[in-house]
This record gives structure tokens, sequence and C-alpha cells, in this order.
């Protein structure tokens, strides 16, 4: 028993302090209190190095049936209550670090006894390199793998077109991806983003198309160009306008007037719609609405000289 | 064993309080002098200007209800402007303002400002009174009850009120904690076991691993503001809602009779449900209807089902809290070895079910919910003083509800102390001076879980002066955080270079100051002068008592051989010992009142006594 304290000297006015703690227990209290900083947490509780965590328990509540001024009900403690919180103060934090996953691992590896630790270094750079081998067969044998790395590479690959520009490889691409794996956050956003330019690029072309029959005065194969790039994008404004004026031209006023709502629609603030809008207004014979129209493509744009001219036009007839 | 001082332990409740002890080491409800084991926590000053306690309180708070306080557990250690205050303003019939400094909160009371520790401390005072009435013997050393979930601030004031109660509070314990001591007394057992208190005014949820007689809190959680009341309240809502409908828009909230009855009934019948699938509501002339029309009365039926609607989504906020708590401390509900319910409010079947279901497994019924709480008080304030049996001794490790910490740059709050730790603890900062010649540093002490200062509660501004002048960063101030085993927060300071203890003021605490306990110390002073001389009336009118009550003693053999000759009085004997016995009574409950009542029911069987030990004619009525 006294072995335990051999070579520890004792403060012999704390032994003999007046205070109602036995003499066997003050030397357990005062000894355990100088050891403090001294011992490893496993030390401290008496258990040996990365002992379970049910042991850590178990001997945490035995050494608080010793430290925890609780234990020692109406006597009279001194210097020793102060003692007994830092002893316990101490326990309950072995006890915290050794149960507590997070923190108990590092501190294995830290108290790790030399032998210990070099196996164990060995044993987690032997298993650092399993796991890489294990990976790489993985992705040879399984399918499952197979088809990922197949969906990286399709990713990759959309990307690229879309920073080319050639935004409907991109999309095919990008939609491809997206069926094999439809978790893929990336794919899913870019392919919105694709499809929605490929569209658009798309319209523009069937936009031109018709631009360059209209001018010739082929008002059908026009309109059906113009329907075509607006299937692509509903919302582009200038081939409903010119559709508008397309179908006018060919004495469809009914269809002419729903283009030139959708043109007014898609955008309120583009004067050629507007213009549009007036144009198979005064055609349908409503000439104050039609006036309305035409002021407002007027003011959304001073230079539409060939609105001005069929506004003039207009107020005259209205005059008359 | 009766040598040893006697201590009790005491639940404070929200509605109801309990005082318990361990006589021959059994744990055991000490009755009040009513002979209930509940005593309402409600005091009130009577119009007559009488102070009431109790079920005295309790029975005049409909006719007085301005003067009437009930729910103080609610209030106290609550900081003025705080959301719960606010929120207990809309509700509450009595009025509160704002304490001298505009941090805590006072009641209007019969024309004076009490401070909620005051009231507090009556009703302790009460249980203390029913404790000495009890033991026959002055009670000076208790253990008291607070939520789990109870801050820093809540938990002072609670102990403050046990000082004015004229009580050393030997520890503020948790109350799921308590409960979990008193189930596993003496039982010897080894499992994890949850807590779940829903009480009048506070939820709590604890976690404990009990090996043998040491238990171990590995967990804690809840929230104050969720209880029985809340219940209430949900009843009492619809109850006005459908009576506004019904009667044309009349408002009960603007009548406090009104009021006050609702609450009553309301919370009646909320119980009856928790036997009965329905139940009627029926409080007639509850309001008057105006001008010229008869009082306007309230009749609904309400059911169990409609009340557990009204409720839907308080119970949940139980199990979400539930659930929360045992993620945190790493647990599935499998691993729960049993689940104890505390509280009234678990007797509402839909709570219980809740409980069951989220665990899969039923609860425990082997603790009564009410008294469980005290019970385990008394264990621990027995456990504190008295020597215990080898390998039974009890010992509670509690831990920290909250996040204790500190207000860092850009108001955020740096936790120095994480919750859930066992206590006692203890933390050190080290905090360095950022001018030149830098005198003072300024600390606000937070105490809850948002990352944002404000968020949560400030327990004080600590203000060290008179740093010692030196070179900005040259003078370091190491401060140690400490939180003792009540759950109390203690905050010293230290010149690292010098060693010397810093000076430390403590400002905007949300209780009392300690320049204001020491006043009302003074004052109670006062009264236990006033007190004892009640105490010389009392001694005085006993004295006289018991003289009676041996003179007619001395009469008895005669009085005896007496009437066995006689054909009359056949009962005077037994008469004369129920009014003897009701004079014992009174003088162990201390009551001079009920003596002075006795005293002429001896003297007429004194009289009595000495006519027919002299054999001579009976005195009339006789």
């Amino acid at each position: 028993m006294t072995d335990r304290y051999r070579g520890f000297t004792f403060d012999e006015a704390a032994l003999r302090e007046d205070v109602d703690i036995d003499v066997d227990r003050r030397r357990e209290i005062l000894f355990a209190e100088a050891q403090l900083q001294k011992w490893t947490l496993w030390e401290l509780l008496g258990i040996p190095w990365n002992a379970p965590v049910e042991a850590a328990k178990a001997a945490y509540i035995e050494k608080v049936k010793v430290f925890h001024p609780d234990r020692y009900p109406a006597k009279r403690l001194g210097s020793y209550r102060a003692r007994l919180e830092r002893v316990f103060r101490r326990i309950t934090e072995a006890r915290d670090v050794l149960s507590d996953e997070g923190r108990r691992v590092p501190y294995v590896r830290q108290t790790a006894p030399p032998e210990q630790a070099a196996a164990m270094e060995a044993r987690k750079l032997e298993d650092e390199r399993r796991s890489e081998e294990r990976r790489a067969r993985l992705g040879r044998q399984n399918p499952l793998l197979q088809r990922v790395g197949r969906v990286k590479e399709l990713v990759a690959r959309g990307k690229h077109a879309f920073e080319e520009g050639k935004f409907l490889q991109a999309a095919n691409d990008l939609q491809l991806a997206l069926t094999m794996d439809p978790g893929n956050i990336e794919a899913a956003t870019l392919v919105a983003e694709a499809k929605r330019k490929a569209a658009a690029l798309k319209a523009n072309d069937w936009f031109d198309k018709g631009q360059q029959f209209y001018v010739i005065g082929r008002m059908g194969e026009a309109l059906s160009a113009f329907r075509e790039a607006l299937s692509s994008d509903s919302t582009h404004v200038r081939a409903a306008a010119y559709a508008a004026r397309a179908a006018l031209e060919l004495g469809e006023v009914a269809e002419a007037r729903s283009f030139a709502e959708q043109a007014v629609k898609a955008g309120p603030r583009v004067a050629l719609a507007h213009e549009s809008m007036g144009l198979v207004l005064e055609a349908s014979g409503s000439k104050r609405e039609a006036r309305e129209a035409l002021e407002k493509a007027i003011e959304l744009d001073p230079r539409l000289e060939s609105a001005k001219e069929r506004l003039k036009k207009l107020r005259w007839s209205f005059l008359g | 064993m009766s040598e040893l001082e006697p201590v009790i332990g005491i639940d404070l409740g929200t509605t109801n309080s309990v005082v318990a002890t361990v006589r021959d080491g059994v744990p055991r409800v000490i009755p009040n002098r009513g002979g209930l084991l509940l005593t309402p926590s409600i005091v009130a000053v009577a119009k007559n200007g009488k102070r009431l306690v109790g079920a005295l309180a309790k029975r005049q708070a409909i006719t007085n209800a301005e003067n009437t306080v009930f729910a103080a557990k609610r209030l106290i250690g609550r900081r003025w402007g705080s959301k719960e205050v606010e929120d207990a303003r809309q509700f509450l019939p009595y009025q509160l303002v704002a304490g001298p400094e505009g941090n805590d909160v006072r009641v209007q009371l019969g024309g004076r400002t009490v401070s909620i520790p005051e009231i507090s401390a009556v009703v302790l005072a009460e249980l203390k009174a029913d404790a000495e009435a009890w033991f026959g013997r002055p009670v000076r050393k208790a253990v008291v009850t607070v939520p789990a979930y109870f801050n820093d601030g809540q938990r002072q004031s609670t102990k403050d009120a046990g000082r004015i109660a004229g009580l050393e509070v030997l520890r503020i314990i948790n109350e799921p904690t308590s409960a979990a001591l008193a189930y596993g007394f003496g039982k010897q057992m080894e499992k994890k076991v949850v807590v779940f208190d829903l009480g009048g005014g506070t939820f709590d949820v604890s976690i404990l691993d009990i090996g043998k007689s040491v238990y171990d809190v590995v967990g804690v959680g809840g929230d104050t503001y969720l209880g029985g009341e809340d219940f209430d309240r949900r009843i009492m809502d619809w109850l006005t809602f459908a009576f506004a409908k019904e009667n044309g828009g009349v408002d009960l909230r603007q009548d406090k009779m009104a009021l006050q009855r609702l609450k009553d009934a309301s919370e009646k019948s909320k119980c009856d449900l928790s036997t009965a699938p329905s139940t009627a509501i029926h409080l007639p002339f509850l309001v008057s209807g105006g001008e010229g029309k008869g009082a306007l009365h309230l009749d609904k039926q309400l059911t169990r089902e409609k009340l557990e609607e009204l409720t839907k989504d308080l119970v949940e906020r139980c199990i979400a809290v539930t659930d929360k708590t045992l993620r945190d401390a790493g647990l599935r509900a499998a691993q729960v070895g049993e689940v104890i319910l505390v509280g009234g409010m678990t007797r509402m079947p839909r709570v219980a079910r809740a409980v069951r279901d989220y665990f899969g497994r039923e609860p425990s019924r082997g603790v009564h919910p009410d008294e469980v709480v005290a019970l385990g008080a008394a264990i621990q304030a027995h456990a504190l003083v008295a020597p215990q049996p080898k390998g039974e001794e009890v010992l509670l490790l509690d831990v920290t509800p909250q996040n204790l910490g500190l207000m860092v740059v850009g108001g955020y709050f740096n936790t120095v102390i994480p919750r859930n730790t066992t206590v006692p603890t203890s933390q050190t900062h080290l905090f360095t001076t950022v001018q030149d010649n830098q005198t003072s540093v300024r600390i606000a002490v937070l105490q809850g879980e948002s990352e944002k200062a404000i968020e949560n509660e400030l327990l004080g501004e600590f203000i060290l002066d008179g740093i010692r002048p030196g070179r900005r960063g040259d003078v370091s101030i190491e401060v140690t955080f400490a939180i003792s085993a009540d759950g109390i927060v203690g905050v010293s300071a230290r010149d690292v270079a010098t060693g010397a203890e810093q000076s430390i003021t403590v400002t905007a605490t949300s209780g009392l100051t300690e320049d204001e306990l020491k006043r009302i110390l003074d004052e109670q002073r006062d009264e236990l002068l006033e007190r004892k001389q009640t105490t010389r009336e009392f001694e005085l009118r006993r004295d006289r008592a018991m003289a009676l009550v041996r003179e007619i003693d001395g009469l008895r053999p005669a009085v005896e051989s007496a009437l066995e000759k006689s054909r009359f009085g056949k009962d005077a004997i037994q008469k004369a010992e129920t009014v003897i016995a009701r004079v014992r009574q009174a003088i162990a409950a201390r009551d001079a009142g009920a003596i002075e009542v006795e005293e002429e029911q001896l003297d007429r069987t004194l009289q009595l006594f000495r006519a027919l030990a002299a054999g001579g004619p009976m005195p009339a009525g006789g």
C-alpha cells in the first residue's frame, strides 16, 4: 500500500490539517492531486492504455466515489475541498475524452507506448495502401463504378461543349449523364441552362431564315419560319412581331392579332412589338387603339419613322 | 437517527409545491397543516390585508385576482423586457412592473412592490412551517429543485428565495435528476433512464446513466416555457373564442374575475379528460350581458379528442425536444432502459402515448408523478448531511444545461463551458489589455445556444477594474469561470504576472442585488421579532390550556366513580377526551388562535367535571 507513494513527499501541513478525513484518505487525495498533470488520463483512471470506453466509464465511477466532495457529507474539509474538486474535474475530463469517439482516437494515438505507436503507424499506412488498391480494383470490375466513370466523362464533355458555345451538343451529353445518374446536381443545373441556350440559338436561326423570305415578299414561307422560331423560343419578340406582319400581309388578321399579342407580352418594352400591334389593330378597324399602340411604340423608340408615318395617317383619318 | 437535525427536500413547482424528508431510511412526503400533500404555489394578500398562502390563497383567487400571485416560477430570475415576461404580462391577472434597476420583474401585491424571490420565499416558508409542525422542531436546511433547463439567474434567484425563507439551501438540484433519484433509490439498478418531466410551466428531459447508487446525468434538454398552463391556455382560448361567437363578440379576457374562473374551469376540464372521454364546462353568470340584459352563462362540452386537437403541437414539441436531447447524448431510443414520467401533465393519455410511441416501450408507472421530485430532493438532502450506509452512498453527477460563454468582438458568442459538462467544473480564460494603461475590462457573460451573443441570456456584466497600468498586451488577466454543483456560475480573476486577485463588479443581473437581499433579510428580522411576540402569546395560551387539562385529568377518577352511580352524563369522559385531543393538536401546530377557541370548551368541561366530582346537580345544558 505505502509502496504506491514511494519517493513522494507529502505536505506535512496538509496531513496535519484539522479536517474530518482519515490519514489514508488524505494521502490518497494529496498524491492524486500532485500527479494530475504528470499522469496520462489512463493512469489517472487506473486503466491500461486503450482500455475500452466501458472500462473508462466504470473506472470513473469508482474514482468519483473517492474524489467527489459530496462523498464527505457534513464533514469539515478545509483545503481538501478545493483539492477534491481539482481531482474531480480532471477525472471527469478523463472520462469525457476517453468516452468520446472524436477525442478518444487522437488521444489513444498520442499516448501510445513507443512499440504500439510504430505498429499503429505501420497499420495506418498499410490500411491506406490497401484501400487505394481496393478502389482501383473495384473500378475495373464493378459495372456500377464503370457507370460512375462514364457519367463523369459525359459531364466533362458536356461542360466543354457548353463553354465552346455548342449548346445543343452540351445539352445532349448532359441529358444522357443525368439519365444515368439522376442525382448528379452538376449535370442537372447545367443541362437546363444548355437547353435554354440551345433553344434560343435555334430560334435565332429560324428567325433569320424568316427575315430573308419576308424581305423578298414570300410571306407564306416567312410565316412558317417565324412559327418554327417561336416553337423553339416562345418569347422571341421579333419573331412574333414579324409573324404578325407576315400574317397580316397574307390577310390572316385573327392569327396576326394573336402573334402581335404574343409579341407585346414577351416584350412589353419593345417598340417593334407595339408597332405590329398597331398595324394589326388598324387593319381590324380599331383606329383609336391602333393609335395608342403606335404612340406607345414611338414613345419607346422615337426614331421609329414607319410608325410616325402611320400615326400621321391615322390622325388625319380620325379628323376626317 | 433523530439526533440529526431534520432536513427537507422541496419541489417548488409552478402550480403546486411539495415538501418531503427521509425518516428511518425511507423517503416520504410531509403533509401540510391542512393534511394535504400538495400545497398550491400561490400567494395572495386578502382584502383585509392578511397574507394568504397555498390552498387558502387559491380559494380566494377568483374574487381577488389582482392580488393573487400564481405561477411565480415562470418569472423567477427572468429579465424585464424578455419575451417570456412580455408573454406572461398578456395573461397574468396581477400586475408586473420593472425592478429598480430595470432588470428584473416585480409584482404589485397588496399595494406593495414585491420581488419574485420574495413571493417564492413565502411559499418556501409555508412548507418549512409545515415541516416544522410535522417534526415538532425547527427545520433549517433544505434541498430545492429547479427545472434542469433553468439558467444561472433562475437558480440564483431560487436560492435567494430559500435564504429569504430562512432556509439554508444545501443544494439546488434538477427536477428530472431528483425524480430519477427517487425512482432508483435503494434498487441498485444499472441502466440508462430517461426522465420526461412535463410540469405546470416547464418541460424537462434528462438522460441518466444509473450505476448502482451513482446517478450520472449524460444529457439534459427542455423548454422553460412549455407546460400544463399552455394546455390550459389552449382550452381558455377555445372557450373565449366560442363564447365571443355565441354572444355577439363579448370578450371574456376583459373581465379579470371571469378570466380566473375560466382558467380554473379549463384546468379542471383538462384533468377530467385524463380519465373521462368527455367533460362539461359549466360557468353560470360568467359576465354581465350588458345594460338591461341578464348575465351570460358559459356551457360547453369538451371531448378528449378536441383537447388533443387543440394541443397537438405542444405534444409534438415535447417529442422534438426529447429527440434532440437523445441525439445530443449519442443515444438511440432503443438503448434506453426505462422511461420515467414526471409532472401532472404526463397523466394526459395523449402525452403518455406519444412517449410510448417514440421510445417503443411502456413508460414506468412506478413513481407518483406529483411527489417523486420532492422525494428525490429529500434523498439528496439526506445524503448531504448524514453518513450513508456503506455501498449505498447516493451520488449525483449532474450537468450544465446550456453553454456558458462570453461576448466577443462582433457580437458573437464564444463558449467557455459547453453544455452537458459535469458539474462542478471550471475553465480559465486569458484576457489581455488592448490599450496602453488600460485599467478595466468589461466581460459580458451569457448562457444559451445561439452563435449570436444577443440571442442568449445575459447572466451579468463583470467589470475587472483596478488593473495595474502597463503597455497594451503586457498585462494578462486570468479569469476563471466556475459552475458549482448547484449549477450557479461564479467568476474570479487573477493578474497572471503578479498573482494578485482582481476585483470584480457584477452588474445587470436579472435577480436581486446583494444590498437588496440584505434589506429584505433585515425586514424579515423585524418580522421575526413580531413573530417572537406571537410565540410568547402562544406559550402563554399553551401553558394556560395545559393547566386546565391537568386539572381535568386530576378530577377524572372522581368523575368516573361518580358516573358509575349516575344515569346521566355517561358521555362526559368521551367528550372531554375529544376536547383534550383537539387542544393537543392545536399545540402541536403552534396555533395560538385554535388554542384560544378550545379554551372555552376546556373551561366548560372543567366546570362539568367539578360538578360531577362534587356529586352535585348537573349544570344546565351539561
